[in-house]
């Protein structure tokens, strides 16, 4: 094939739109870096401190849980006792028993919402349906933003949103950190009614220091030494201190970043501004429509050969 | 040179009416009373999903996957704009219509998979959108990448058919067609920006099931071997559908333009192997692929499919011969469709003991919309000019079109260029 010198042409304008996304493609890096820092936390946040150590397992935070937030108790395994297996669309919270197979080892745990600090739900969710509130820190959802998409649970590296699964107006369902009465300046009935204090309410920086004084005060009784929920996925507001091994006890291990951030950087980046799309469209205008002058010359010399239409 | 393909020729001496056409309406017939049926009772006693695997089929195969195989209008075109690869115009239109239909589809599943569709008129409040959720990226995109470009690049060939059914329209149909020689650059770039990163997104979905993807699937580069299985996806199944189109009808092949396709896929699928396997040892993650696990198979499954693609097709002498180009087309096609499904489903464990199954109910639907694309594509072909052929059948067709009674020129119009025996 001869190169024609309007071929030489096109190749050196395919070439510059090459070098012109590459700028692009910088520039919007640049802009972008900026944007994907790290979620900070509000001074005000809230949070809760769960000691399994103390929990006697008596459920009466289930029960306040299922009241404080109007659902319809999970009856549905002997139609007579609330006993959810997991959470679920009727469930916020829930306490599991871990037993080791000896049976010299056991625990309870409670499970809801750690409401994290980068929230991996939020950063799926299409239209802010579920969202991390500025200043408490919790994470809520809005029905009217929700598209039912269940992304939110695919993404949620503690398996936490639960979805409706019957019928034709489905929510999700997730501990909101009883987002009416902080509103009201009330603590979380789950926190409010627990006769034993093993979960407490407060901000979460009081409680990161009170789990850290109890760790002080008993070395070698929690697990690690360490809190659970202190780096986490990034951090969340719910922390944990238990005697059992945290995995054990069914809480996951999602790695200390974020998932939004560790994963999502490059997202942000590239679409930071739309800078880098934009870009794109523009050089390739500028080089279809040059390409495209040669096409419509070469439609009217077939057509001129043929006798037929040219095909658009 | 005449028995190669020059312009696109309706399919015009074949009845609309046949019985795998009956057969398709009764599967997208049932697909759509099953819909209503899902409308009522909920997603849960219609599908398999449960909340560790809240996504089924309906999204993962029929939106992920199934809109990779549409990517042929972004892909082939540009190839063919971009690169100026001015042969393969020609199989623009039939690129065209599958990826107009296959996006449609995609989107319709969409909507019938979520459970609230009611809030999707958010979509048209820029000040609602999270632009950093990859689904979102995904719906906007989509949606206006259907509706606008793809859909407006499928009308021409309705033109063509107004002024050839309706010669008092002519002068308007002349005057719409000035108006799109205008508007046409500037949509057809839209139509390769927005794929490029609606199909990218799509990949990203994954990344933030963290984790819990296996390594073997789960990189930050997710999102660029999407968009690269996307290109070779869309030349495979348009290569694939021009294959069989032209065997099923008997119209004459070009072995130039589809070796051509051939050539350029291989090509597309060595970089994408490479890449992948860069990709894969640079993480270290290579011995996963070593684990006695169904991930592992999967991979080797996924790997040896895309190897024998790349192995086959970029052979001249199979390019040279339409059955093994058909069948080089479809390795990749089903490695592609593999490679796509796997991290959304067997790849993905969410939780430990978690399954999922789709419910039959889930795949006649799935079926269904498949079914409907289908039908849909093969009663345009009959109807419009999609499917490329030699000048001399449009000859053929404007004598019939003149005299319904005549034979038709050729015993068969499958002609040279199509070896025999192949
Ligand atoms: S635990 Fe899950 S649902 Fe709760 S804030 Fe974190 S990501 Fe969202
Ligand atoms: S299901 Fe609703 S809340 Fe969850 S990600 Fe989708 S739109 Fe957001
Ligand atoms: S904070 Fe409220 S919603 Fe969340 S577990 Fe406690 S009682 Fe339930």
């Amino acid at each position: 094939m001869e190169i024609t010198r309007r071929d030489l042409l096109q190749k050196i304008t395919t070439g510059g739109a090459v070098i012109a996304v590459g700028g692009a493609v910088s520039a919007a890096t640049l802009t972008g870096i900026a944007h994907a820092e790290e979620a900070k936390l509000s001074p005000q946040a809230v949070g809760m401190l769960y000691d399994a150590t103390r929990c006697i397992g008596c459920q009466t935070c289930v029960v306040a849980c299922t009241k404080a937030n109007d659902l319809t108790p999970d009856i549905r395994r002997d139609q007579l006792h609330q006993g959810p297996g997991d959470l679920n669309s009727y469930t916020k919270t829930i306490i599991k028993l871990y037993k080791s197979t000896d049976g010299k080892e056991f625990s309870y745990v409670k499970q809801q919402c750690m409401h994290c600090i980068d929230p991996a739900c939020a950063a799926a969710c299409m239209f802010g349906g579920l969202k991390k509130d500025a200043k408490t820190g919790a994470v809520t959802w809005n029905g009217s933003l929700c598209v039912g998409c269940r992304y939110c649970e695919i993404a949620c590296p503690f398996n936490v949103p639960k979805f409706g699964w019957e019928g034709f107006n489905p929510k999700i369902v997730k501990c909101e950190f009883c987002k009416e009465r902080l509103a009201k300046g009330e603590q979380p009935a789950c926190t409010e009614v627990c006769p034993k204090k093993a979960v407490i309410f407060g901000p979460r920086e009081e409680l990161m220091k009170e789990a850290k004084l109890r760790i002080a005060a008993n070395p070698g009784k929690y697990f690690e030494n360490r809190v659970y929920g202190e780096r986490e996925a990034g951090g969340t507001q719910v922390l944990y201190l238990s005697h059992v091994a945290f995995d054990k006890l069914g809480l996951p291990q999602p790695g200390d970043e974020s998932v939004p951030h560790k994963y999502l950087k490059w997202q942000k980046r590239l679409y930071s501004y739309l800078v880098l799309p934009a870009g794109l469209y523009a050089v390739l205008v500028g080089s279809i429509r040059k390409n495209w002058k040669g096409h419509e010359e070469h439609m009217e010399e077939e057509e001129k050969a043929t006798g037929l239409r040219p095909q658009l | 040179m005449n028995d190669t393909w020059q312009r696109d020729v309706p399919v015009f001496n074949v009845p609309i009416w046949t019985r795998p056409f009956k057969v398709l309406c009764g599967l997208a017939g049932l697909g759509l009373i099953l819909v209503a049926y899902r409308e009522v009772v909920g997603l849960g006693p219609a599908s398999g999903m449960n909340d560790a695997y809240a996504w089924g089929i309906w999204k993962t195969f029929n939106t992920m996957v199934l809109t990779g195989l549409g990517s042929g209008a972004f892909a082939i075109g540009i190839a063919a704009w971009l690169f100026r690869r001015n042969q393969l115009h020609v199989v623009m239109r039939t690129a065209l219509l599958t990826s107009f239909l296959a996006y449609v589809f995609g989107l319709a599943m969409l909507g019938v998979d979520v459970g609230r569709p009611w809030n999707f008129y958010w979509i048209v409040a820029p000040w609602r959108w999270n632009l950093h959720s990859p689904l979102l990226e995904v719906a906007v995109c989509m949606s206006i990448y259907a509706t606008i470009p793809l859909f407006v690049e499928n009308i021409p060939p309705a033109l063509e058919y107004i002024y050839q059914q309706w010669p008092k329209l002519r002068p308007i149909v002349k005057q719409v067609e000035k108006c799109f020689v205008k508007a046409f650059p500037w949509i057809v770039s839209l139509a390769y920006v927005l794929p490029a990163m609606h199909q990218s997104s799509l990949g990203a979905l994954m990344l933030l099931g963290g984790n819990r993807v296996s390594p073997l699937w789960q990189t930050p580069f997710l999102p660029l071997l999407y968009v690269w299985a996307a290109a070779f996806l869309g030349f495979a199944f348009v290569s694939a559908t021009l294959l069989f189109c032209g065997v099923m009808w008997k119209r004459p092949l070009d072995v130039d333009i589809l070796g051509e396709m051939s050539r350029i896929n291989a090509w597309l699928i060595g970089t994408w192997l490479v890449f992948r396997i860069a990709d894969l040892s640079i993480r270290g993650q290579i011995v996963a692929a070593f684990r006695p696990n169904v991930d592992a198979v999967l991979f080797w499954a996924e790997m040896a499919l895309m190897a024998a693609a790349f192995w086959f097709q970029r052979n001249p002498a199979v390019r040279r011969s339409p059955r093994k180009m058909f069948y080089g087309a479809l390795l990749a096609t089903v490695g592609g469709i593999l490679y796509r499904f796997d991290p959304t489903t067997t790849a993905f464990q969410p939780k430990a003991n978690a399954i999922y199954f789709p419910s039959v109910i889930e795949i006649l639907i799935s079926v269904g919309f498949m079914s409907l694309g289908i039908l849909i594509f093969i009663f345009l072909a009959k109807i419009l000019a999609i499917l490329p052929a030699p000048n001399k059948l449009w000859h053929e067709m404007e004598s019939r079109r003149v005299n319904p009674r005549l034979k038709p020129l050729t015993a068969s119009p499958r002609v040279e260029g199509y070896v025999a025996g192949d």
